[in-house]
């Protein structure tokens, strides 16, 4: 059975030394969430997201390429135009249509990984989410109920403010 | 009121272009030999336009240039706003304009496909590409804005924010994934941009039309692209910071930075225009000089020596020296620039058309009311969908916007 408690910080350096406290502790990256009204930049190490965004990306335009160039090869050739002469399929002319469909895919890949990475449209909406006060930091941590007044003493010894359990949304 | 106006000018715009669908294309100014009128003038100048957002907002993002913050929403709702205006036109001017969707490959009863080597395959997909990414390059940015309006919200705003915001809570998550989102955006708009232009450039370019056939089109299309969008910008800048007194958050120095690249961007569109002019006239090529003696000294001349005006001579006066340079002359030099630029399409397409290779073909060209009334109403479009946009959703980018910068600065 897990529970939610949160803390405001009210600078990045508190925060990031209390997040090191809780991964010492045991937590790991996937017990932590970071809620601010702007981004915030962490240190290398502290709270790394890995993101595959830019593969994925280059991977959508590759895609996308490869399906334009099969879709005007096989159409132009299984319905042939009258060229004179000229090849049926032709690399160069078509080439505008080619670079702007893989645009295309790595556009609508950008816009799909974002929505997946965030997990904006899979996130459990049970799972509580703090208010966040203008020019604060709160941080979220779920931890097993027995271990609650652990991981609140960590968060007050790091200095943490409005130590609070967070109960879970109806 | 001014919302009421700029819909009743829409509204005129749409019946005119309603009765051209009832009556026929005939109703249109444009015959042999000038195929191409307004309709394209107005299609070039509003893809131009266009370029104020994406490629303004996606160099400063890319460059981390701090100022841009208060400039880039605006920026980028020009953008979208302009393209879907500018992607009418092509519509606009098909005979038939019910039987569009032949530009669509699809799997038809007729075995018929496009033909993909055609230039108006290119603009169908270079628009559509551009408009997609342009709007989700708006729209990405605005997820935490719309998030934190959708907390206040009632009734049918309430409904529209929830569903933008996507469920957006600040989380860290989220935040990497916006950032790493608007880089790779930013990086991807940029070459789109510059390819819908170039696209727009090689539609008259592959012709071996007077003055057409250039290999600098598609650069000198860009750089003419640019410099009218960041007119568009700033004009734009200026009326919202004014109705809706934006005055502590456009700030001077916005309009300074701004204007300082409006300056450069007329500078390198002189280049430009004394490069090409000055290679037809060394070339002395007869057909060619036709064109050019019409444009240069000819009948197109009053409106050839308007646009250096506009275009150079006042951008170099009022922001070229440091005392003269304030927000009123960066908007007086945007609204001539605006005009100049308009006028730059309107020489490029009307001269070469009139006066073709074989002289018995040269013919004239004026607009009809049908033409003028399109064009106007999409100005009054343009407007209207701008007011709308600035009433729903704040103009300034509120996350990325930190007061003690503005104080600072």
């Amino acid at each position: 059975m897990s529970t939610y408690l949160t803390g405001t910080f009210s600078s990045k350096e508190i925060a990031v030394q209390a997040i090191n406290q809780l991964k010492a502790g045991g937590y790991g990256p996937d017990d932590l969430a970071v809620f601010s009204d702007e981004p915030v930049e962490f240190p290398h190490g502290v709270l790394d997201r890995p993101s595959h965004m830019s593969l994925a990306v280059v991977s959508g335009a590759v895609l996308f390429f490869l399906l334009i160039v099969s879709f005007v090869y096989f159409t132009q050739h299984n319905y042939r135009l009258v060229t004179g002469g000229m090849p049926i399929f032709s690399f160069w002319p078509t080439g505008v249509v080619f670079y702007e469909i893989t645009m295309l895919g790595a556009i609508l890949t950008t816009f799909g990984w974002f929505i997946w990475e965030s997990g904006l449209l899979r996130r459990d909406k049970s799972v509580p989410v703090p208010a966040v006060e203008p020019e604060t930091i709160c941080l979220r941590i779920r931890c097993a109920t027995e271990k609650f007044d652990s991981a609140a003493t960590i968060l007050r010894s790091a200095g943490a403010a409005n130590v609070a359990k967070l109960e879970k949304a109806a | 009121m001014v919302l009421a106006l700029l819909g009743a000018i829409a509204a005129w715009g749409l019946a005119a272009w309603g009765y051209q669908i009832h009556t026929g294309i005939g109703v249109a100014g444009i015959r042999r030999p000038v195929f191409w009128g307004l309709y394209l003038v107005d299609f070039v100048f509003w893809i131009g336009i266009s370029h104020a957002g994406t490629l303004i907002s996606a160099i400063l993002r890319l460059t981390d240039a701090n100022w841009r913050k208060p400039v880039t929403r605006a920026a980028e709702a020009i953008t979208a706003f302009a393209l879907m205006i500018g992607g009418m036109f092509p519509l606009v001017h098909l005979g038939r304009v019910w039987l569009f969707y032949w530009l669509f490959p699809y799997p038809n009863s007729r075995l018929l496909w496009p033909n993909f080597r055609s230039p108006l395959m290119w603009d169908v997909t270079a628009i559509s590409t551009y408009l997609t990414g342009s709007l989700i390059f708006l729209y990405l940015p605005m997820i935490p804005d719309v998030a934190q309006l959708a907390e206040k919200a009632t009734g049918w705003r309430l409904l529209l924010y929830k569903v933008m915001a996507l469920g957006w809570t600040g989380s860290d998550r989220e935040w990497h994934a916006l950032e790493r989102a608007m880089k790779l955006m930013a990086g991807i708009i940029l070459a789109v941009a510059v390819s819908v232009h170039s696209v727009v450039a090689w539609d008259f370019a592959m012709s071996i039309a007077p003055m057409w056939h250039s290999t600098i089109f598609a650069p000198y299309f860009v750089v003419g692209a640019i410099f009218s969008g960041l007119a568009g910008l700033i004009v734009a800048l200026n009326i919202i910071r004014r109705t809706m007194h934006l005055e502590s958050y456009l700030l001077p120095h916005h309009f300074h930075n701004l204007a300082k690249l409006l300056l450069l961007m007329s500078l390198l569109w002189l280049y430009f225009t004394f490069a090409e002019h000055l290679t037809i006239w060394y070339g002395n090529e007869p057909k060619e000089m036709n064109v050019f003696g019409a444009r240069v000294s000819g009948k197109f001349s009053p409106e050839f020596w308007i646009m250096v005006f506009v275009n150079f001579v006042v951008p170099f006066v009022l922001l070229g020296i440091r005392r003269l340079r304030n927000i009123t002359t960066a908007t007086i030099a945007s609204v001539g620039v605006l005009i100049g630029m308009w006028l730059e399409r309107y020489l490029i397409i009307v001269p070469t058309l009139s006066m073709p290779r074989l002289s018995a073909g040269w013919g004239r060209y004026s607009p009809s009311w049908v033409e003028i009334s399109i064009t106007v109403a999409t100005f009054a479009a343009m407007a209207a969908l701008y007011l709308v946009f600035s009433k729903l959703f704040p103009i300034v980018s509120v996350w990325e916007f930190e007061p003690h910068e503005q104080e600072d600065a």
